[in-house]
């Protein structure tokens, strides 16, 4: 699984596909840290909000990269269709960490952060990590359901990718009926803002770690059918 | 390996592509895959390599190394011929020393010595094909699964991979074969699997002697009466154009 995430990692650097991805997150960190400077855990609250289209878009790019018949060579040269899929949501991850360590540094170099005298840049970006690491599992899972693979056409890739980040922000607002239907990035970018106890921080933790696994299940069955 | 009653169809309440599919793969055992085009051959090998899966019915005893050569290898990839060979090797478990031995061996019979470094996007369809036959031997097949082979190769390499399905038959690894060119005349002993309307027919490897029959159609069945021929299990040797009568 290790040298099959390597080949397609591979194949997304080396075709360019990855550049696309990267200038829209820069281009987005600019303009969210071009206003002013802000409370370390606000500005990566917001950092992982604006964060999780992009890392869904580049795992969409990401797996649309490798030909379909390369895919399903792939497949048989694992030896297990549950290993092949697994290896790209994998991939998706690594490539996903690549985007979280440019979103951790811009606030630094674009100035944007001011930290308590009794607060560390340690403390700061650690925050910024588990945030951004929040946003990463379900935007690998969503990402994954816009790829070729399951949708078959660009058009419905690119609705699966704008409904799933526009819901997540829109059902994700203070007082939602359905906050429980969406990744927790709105009320992770509250909690960050604003602090809290310890156990929200793990309730948004496990709340997704679960909707990563519905979905990337969601995505394991489908291209059960869907080599 | 075992075919039980499968059924596939390629979406939910879509036309079935085959139905009823009953067949069993002996190790040691050859099949040529016929039938015309569009008639769910390629939909049949890839069902057996595992990459499709039966809506319904079930694959049973499927080896545990399968090489597949897709009909079209899929060259529009940014590695050299080096490196994708190197890397499929690692997909299939190879370590360093073993890939180095497994990839120079099958670049050199497939004469891909001087293409090593040249990219993939950058190959003659022929030398592409022969990187995906070279990519499904790389570890000893079980199961080797050949779409249309012969398609693009020089004579010089379609002359090698009769030899190559021999060799996997020989150590018990089990071969299928699909063909419309009449080149697995060169399989003595190959069972025969027919794909007609959905439908598969087998017939047992023909090991007794054999006659040469010639036959005129008329030039405007042509097709028709080979296809009919091949669909019947007997095999077309040779086509040839005659004017008069």
């Amino acid at each position: 699984m290790i040298a099959l995430t390597r080949m397609r990692l591979n194949g997304f650097v080396r075709t360019g596909r990855a550049v696309a991805p990267l200038i829209a997150a820069l281009a987005a960190l600019s303009i969210l840290y071009g206003g002013g400077q802000a409370e370390p855990g606000e500005a990566y609250g917001v950092s992982a909000l604006v964060a999780f289209p992009v890392l869904a878009w580049q795992t969409k790019i990401l797996l649309d990269v490798e030909p379909d018949v390369q895919r399903r060579l792939a497949r048989v040269a694992i030896g297990s269709a549950a290993r092949e899929t697994v290896a790209g949501l994998l991939t998706a991850a690594v490539a996903g960490l690549g985007t979280i360590a440019v979103a951790l540094a811009a606030p630094w170099v674009f100035q944007a952060v001011e930290v308590d005298p009794d607060g560390t840049v340690g403390r700061a970006v650690l925050i910024g990590l588990g945030v951004h690491l929040l946003a990463l599992g379900p935007a690998v899972a969503l990402g994954a359901l816009a790829s070729r693979a399951v949708t078959r056409t660009a058009g419905m890739g690119a609705a699966v990718l704008v409904t799933g980040s526009v819901l997540a922000v829109v059902l994700g607002l203070h007082g939602s009926p359905v906050p429980w239907l969406v990744p927790p990035l709105m009320a992770a970018a509250r909690y960050t803002a604003s602090g809290g106890p310890t156990l929200t921080a793990l309730t948004l933790t496990t709340h997704a770690l679960l909707w990563t696994t519905a979905t990337a299940c969601a995505y394991t069955h489908l291209r059960h059918t869907r080599p | 390996m075992h075919l039980d009653d499968v059924w596939l169809r390629y979406r939910r309440g879509g036309p079935w592509v085959l139905r009823n599919v009953t067949a069993r793969v002996e190790p040691g055992g050859i099949v040529v895959v016929l039938g015309r085009n569009g008639a769910g051959k390629s939909t049949l090998l890839q069902l057996v390599a595992g990459v499709l899966r039966p809506a319904k019915g079930r694959v049973r005893d499927r080896p545990a190394v399968v090489g597949w050569v897709p009909e079209r290898f899929p060259a529009d990839q940014p590695s050299t011929v080096d490196g994708y060979l190197r890397a499929m090797a690692a997909v299939r478990g190879l370590g360093p020393a073993a890939t180095g031995r497994a990839v120079d061996e099958w670049v050199q019979r497939f004469g891909l010595g001087e293409f090593r470094d040249v990219k993939l996007p950058e190959l003659s369809k022929g030398t592409a094909q022969k990187v995906g036959l070279a990519q499904a031997l790389l570890v000893p097949p079980d199961l080797l699964i050949l779409d249309e082979p012969w398609e693009g190769l020089d004579a010089a390499t379609r002359d090698l991979v009769p030899g190559i399905v021999l060799e996997v038959a020989a150590r018990g690894g089990s071969v299928l074969v699909s063909d419309h060119r009449g080149e697995t005349v060169r399989l003595p002993g190959a069972a025969t699997w027919t794909v007609a309307d959905g439908t598969l027919s087998t017939a047992a490897a023909d090991t007794g002697p054999r006659c040469v029959v010639e036959v005129a159609v008329s030039a405007a069945d042509l097709a028709g009466a080979v296809a009919r021929l091949r669909e019947q299990g007997h095999h077309v040797l040779r086509v040839r154009e005659e004017v008069g009568s």
